[in-house]
């Protein structure tokens, strides 16, 4: 199966399909990846005796200890995931197919998806202008329903509120968990994303998506327009053309600070346009941490 | 400033637009909600500023832009207060041009010649001490002028002499002329000043400016100074004849004219009710009214009488415009003159049709008829005084007594003619012996050539050779000379010799080579003799249609009033050559204010008249003094030069170059164009703008 483009993803209703769709892309996608692997956790050493996988046998320690140790790995494991999604009034914007937040609801669900399928715990956690309605993670299978429903049918409302989204996650997710954000990370506060990114000092794996429109990564417009917050009520009238180059100029430091500061805190992120193939961008996601992993 | 176009200026409300736009064309912006509008909002702080002075600068630009354009057109020019040009320039030698055509008698209060005079002095008065100057009156012919020198006072008295012309001045050739006399000074500095209207008959815009030769024999063209003496007038309104055209006219009576003239408005308004008059001999025979739209023309033709025949001298005159030399046109018309005719019956009959000049009578007294025949049998006839008679006819008359001979013989040598027709009462030997030196062959015998019924002795003779060239038979064509060509003759007399030999010219001839019209020169005099009869006795040529115009012709020829002259008219400024009637020895002609005219014979018999200087009516003049009437002819001007269009400043700017120096009437004010300076501005404006807008 070939790659969804956005406008295929789309026609189909609900975050269910879409994230199953773009799972079946992903699997697709890692049966040809040379770097197979299972998120299973190594366990222990064993000594080598015949019958056992050759491929298991551990190199290093043959070359430490002059004896063959076969690695041992533990099938059941105790990864726990959050997925974050910001459902603020500005995830709303499309200027294509899709909106920010059914991009970051479709991820998210196609994550649920992969992660349930190995048997880790996934929990959810969407954002809105109300608060944090949460999913703890479980590991059971039927859970996954819970979690694809908890994102299927999101409304975007609300300002974007990252300082509080930051506090909220402390608080609930505990140390050591895999948390992913999906959040276009508009936020006016500087200190915002800081808190955020504070995650990962307390040894949990942070993954942030950064969900963006093409239009706005682009600003593709010339006449006079009336531009209008979805957030609250500032709107502005301006050409358009006479303010594209500083808009660009505004919107590139803005990706190079967001960028920056995840790559200090060593963050995962990965910038999402919602107009390109959604498994391509877990594929890239995930082989990116395979080799972190490695 | 002044502006060559002032009206364009309008235009320069254009430069409203910008303003108008921005107030007016507020377009409502497109609603759009849009999640980024953090960055939009900051952008929109950090540009304010800039896009604020980028607005107002397109908007100053785009203003200048439609400012400058219109304000170019308009062609706007700087006066500025003109020292001599000799002294901005340093010394230089000066020719001024003066314009002496024909539009420079046009008037508008002062004639347009006292202008360009009064101008040429100013000219000349202007120049520095050290500029050498000489003056050249451009007319149709030009003498060259003498080297530019320091003697004002040459100068002044050239311009003293100077008088206009009849004809266009041609000026392209006064500066190659001028061009030839700066060369020969040698002061550096060259100037030409020409003084004049500007008309486009002056100036042929697609010939070159003069070039002269210069320092190390390079080819440098002199400094032109322009002087309009008509500068305020767009137009030099005229209307003039262009054309006139008098011919008599029979069907309208005796002595009737008919004058068909064509006239012309030159103008950009309209002319109403011009009032035009028609002149016979000094008297007004006729007038009319006519209306002509701007650069219209309109014919009328008015039938008129005159009071006298012969040569009849005439004007159309139109009410004075401007230029009143060409509102008016002499012509000269040849009347038909009332000719007496005395009609000697030689044979009366009481029936009217069998009486031997019944046909001849009723041909004579046609309406349209110019004589006046009387008849009288042939002794009373013959005795009748002969003085008040222009034609005798003696039809088929005995032949006359010795003192009845001499009478004739008096008359036709003063100038009458004699027209001698056959019958039986004429008897050959009887007419030879008293008669022979009027006749021009001596008669033989009468020859029958068959009867009317086809019964006689053979066949009936026709005309055969007739000499159509001839004024008597130039007439007949077409049907005309079918109807001559078929008079049937049973009986003719035969006169001595044929057809081809001496005594008398024959005109017309039978089939079989017998002189059918004979005639001679007798003194001043004419004699016809027709060989047949002028009833029906020895032909049917009375009955047919040819008959009365042959007839009324012959009594007129022979009265000398068909004598073919040329119609002469002459134009001003040609040489005209004219063939007066061998009997007129013009010795002398004069123009209408009374000049000697230069004549020179020619060998042909023609007489070379020119050139001719001015227009009017000419008068020729025998050894003695004597009036020759038939000779006057007119003269007339070029009806192109009536033209007086002008060119407008573009042209004269595009042909002279903006260097020229423009001066109004009376001052030598320097104008300098500042329209490209406008043009310039603009483009650079436009440039601008164009670099803004690429400019986010």
């Amino acid at each position: 199966m070939g790659s969804l483009d956005a406008a295929t993803l789309a026609k189909l209703a609900g975050v269910k399909l879409r994230a199953r769709a773009v799972m079946e892309g992903v699997l697709s996608g890692l049966h040809k990846s040379p770097h197979q692997g299972q998120s299973v956790e190594f366990s222990e050493h064993k000594e080598y005796a015949p019958g056992d996988e050759l491929r298991h046998l551990d190199w290093k320690a043959f070359g430490k200890f002059d004896r063959y140790y076969v690695k041992r790995y533990e099938h059941e494991t105790n990864l726990k995931a959050t997925l974050v999604v910001d459902a603020s009034g500005s995830m709303g914007y499309r200027s294509g197919p899709l909106s920010k937040l059914e991009v970051a609801a479709t991820l998210a669900g196609t994550l649920a998806y992969l992660l349930v399928r190995q048997q880790d715990a996934v929990g959810v956690s969407v954002i809105t202008r109300a608060g944090a309605a949460d999913v703890p993670p479980r590991a059971a299978a039927g859970h996954l329903h819970t979690v694809l429903a908890a994102l299927d049918g999101l409304q975007p409302a609300g300002g974007t509120d990252l300082h509080a989204t930051a506090e909220h996650l402390a608080e609930r997710v505990r140390r050591g968990q895999l948390v992913m954000v999906f959040s276009d990370l508009f936020d006016d506060r500087d200190e915002a994303l800081t808190r955020i990114l504070a995650l990962r000092a307390r040894r949990n794996d942070l993954a942030i998506f950064h969900v963006l429109d093409p239009a706005e990564l682009e600003f593709p417009f010339d006449d006079p327009t009336l531009f209008l917050s979805l957030e609250d009520e500032r709107k502005v009238e301006v050409n358009a053309r006479e303010i594209r180059e500083s808009y660009l100029e505004e919107f590139r430091a803005f990706l190079e600070r967001t960028r920056a500061a995840c790559a200090e805190a060593d963050v995962d992120y990965a910038l999402v346009r919602t107009d390109e193939p959604l498994d391509a961008v877990l594929l890239r996601f995930l082989g990116r941490r395979q080799r972190r992993a490695a | 400033m002044t502006f060559g176009q002032p009206w364009l200026l309008l235009g320069a409300l254009a430069g409203l637009i910008p303003l108008a736009v921005h107030l007016f064309d507020r377009r409502k912006p497109r609603p759009h909600p849009f999640a980024a509008i953090a960055f939009v909002l900051r952008s929109q702080r950090r540009t304010a500023s800039r896009l604020k002075l980028k607005r107002i600068l397109l908007y100053t630009l785009r203003t200048l832009i439609l400012l400058a354009i219109p304000l170019a057109l308009a062609r706007p020019e700087l006066r500025r207060p003109g020292a001599a040009v000799s002294r901005a320039v340093g010394p230089a030698a000066t020719v001024v041009v003066v314009d002496r055509g024909l539009a420079m008698r046009w008037v508008d209060g002062q004639s347009l010649f006292e202008r360009a005079r009064s101008e040429a002095r100013s000219a000349v008065a202007t120049l520095g001490p050290e500029d050498p100057v000489t003056v050249l009156p451009c007319g149709p012919e030009v003498t060259p002028p003498t080297a530019p020198g320091l003697d004002r006072g040459e100068a002044r008295e050239v311009l003293e002499r100077m008088r206009p012309a009849w004809s266009t001045a041609d000026l392209g050739r006064c500066f190659d002329i001028a061009a030839r006399a700066l060369e020969e000074s040698p002061t550096p500095g060259k100037r030409i000043i020409v003084v004049s209207a500007f008309t486009a008959g002056s100036l042929r815009l697609e010939t070159p400016l003069p070039t002269l030769r210069g320092p190390n024999d390079r080819r440098v063209r002199p400094e032109m100074v322009l002087r309009d003496v008509a500068r305020g007038h767009k137009v030099l309104s005229n209307h003039f004849i262009a054309e006139v055209k008098a011919e008599p006219a029979p069907q309208a009576g005796a002595r009737a004219i008919q004058v068909g003239f064509t006239v012309r408005n030159v103008s950009d308004t309209p002319a109403q009710e011009i009032q035009a008059t028609v002149e016979l001999g000094g008297r007004v025979v006729g007038k009319t009214f006519l209306t002509l739209t701007p650069g219209g023309t309109a014919q009328k033709t008015l039938t008129v009488r005159s009071e006298v025949g012969g040569p009849v001298t005439g004007a159309v005159t139109l009410s004075p415009d401007g230029l009143a030399e060409d509102d008016r046109r002499d012509f000269v018309v040849q009347v038909p003159r009332e000719l007496r005719a005395l009609v000697v019956n030689g044979e009366p009959n009481p029936v009217r049709y069998r009486d031997e000049v019944f046909f001849l009578e009723a041909a004579l007294t046609a309406p349209s008829s110019p004589i006046r025949p009387v008849v009288k049998d042939a002794s009373a006839g013959l005795r009748e005084p002969l003085e008040g008679y222009d034609v005798v006819v003696l039809a088929n008359v005995p032949a006359p007594v010795p003192e009845e001979v001499a009478r004739l013989k008096a008359f036709v040598e003063r100038g009458g003619g004699l027209f001698i027709s056959m019958g039986d009462k004429v008897e050959p030997e009887a007419w030879n012996a008293r008669m022979g030196e009027l006749l021009p062959r001596p008669l033989r015998v009468v020859k029958a050539a068959g009867s009317e019924a086809g019964a006689g002795d053979g066949r009936q003779a026709k005309l055969g050779d007739v000499r159509w060239a001839d004024p008597l038979f130039a007439p007949f064509s077409g049907r005309g000379r079918e109807g001559l060509m078929g008079a049937r003759f049973q009986r003719y007399m035969l006169v001595e010799g044929g057809a081809k030999s001496e005594g008398g010219e024959v005109l017309a001839a039978f089939d079989d080579g017998a002189p059918a019209f004979l005639t001679v020169r007798r003194g001043r005099g004419r004699v016809l003799l027709f060989t047949s009869t002028l009833d029906r006795d020895w032909s049917d040529f009375a009955i047919r249609t040819s008959y009365l115009p042959l007839m009324q012709r012959a009594a007129a020829w022979l009265a000398g009033a068909l004598d073919e002259r040329e119609t002469l008219e002459g134009r001003v400024g040609q040489t005209l050559t004219m063939r007066p009637d061998p009997q007129a020895q013009v010795a002398s002609v004069k123009s209408p204010s009374g000049a000697a005219v230069a004549i020179r014979s020619e060998p042909d018999r023609g007489l070379e008249v020119g050139p001719l200087p001015e227009p009017g009516l000419y008068r020729t003049y025998d050894a003695t003094g004597q009036l020759l009437p038939a000779s006057q002819f007119p003269v007339t001007l070029d009806p192109a030069d009536s033209d007086l269009t002008r060119l407008d400043e573009g042209q004269l700017q595009a042909y002279f170059g903006e260097e020229a120096v423009r001066g109004p009437g009376g001052t030598a004010d320097r104008r300098v164009p500042i329209w490209t300076w406008l043009v310039v501005t603009a483009a650079m404006a436009f440039f601008a703008e164009g670099l803004l807008l690429r400019k986010p």
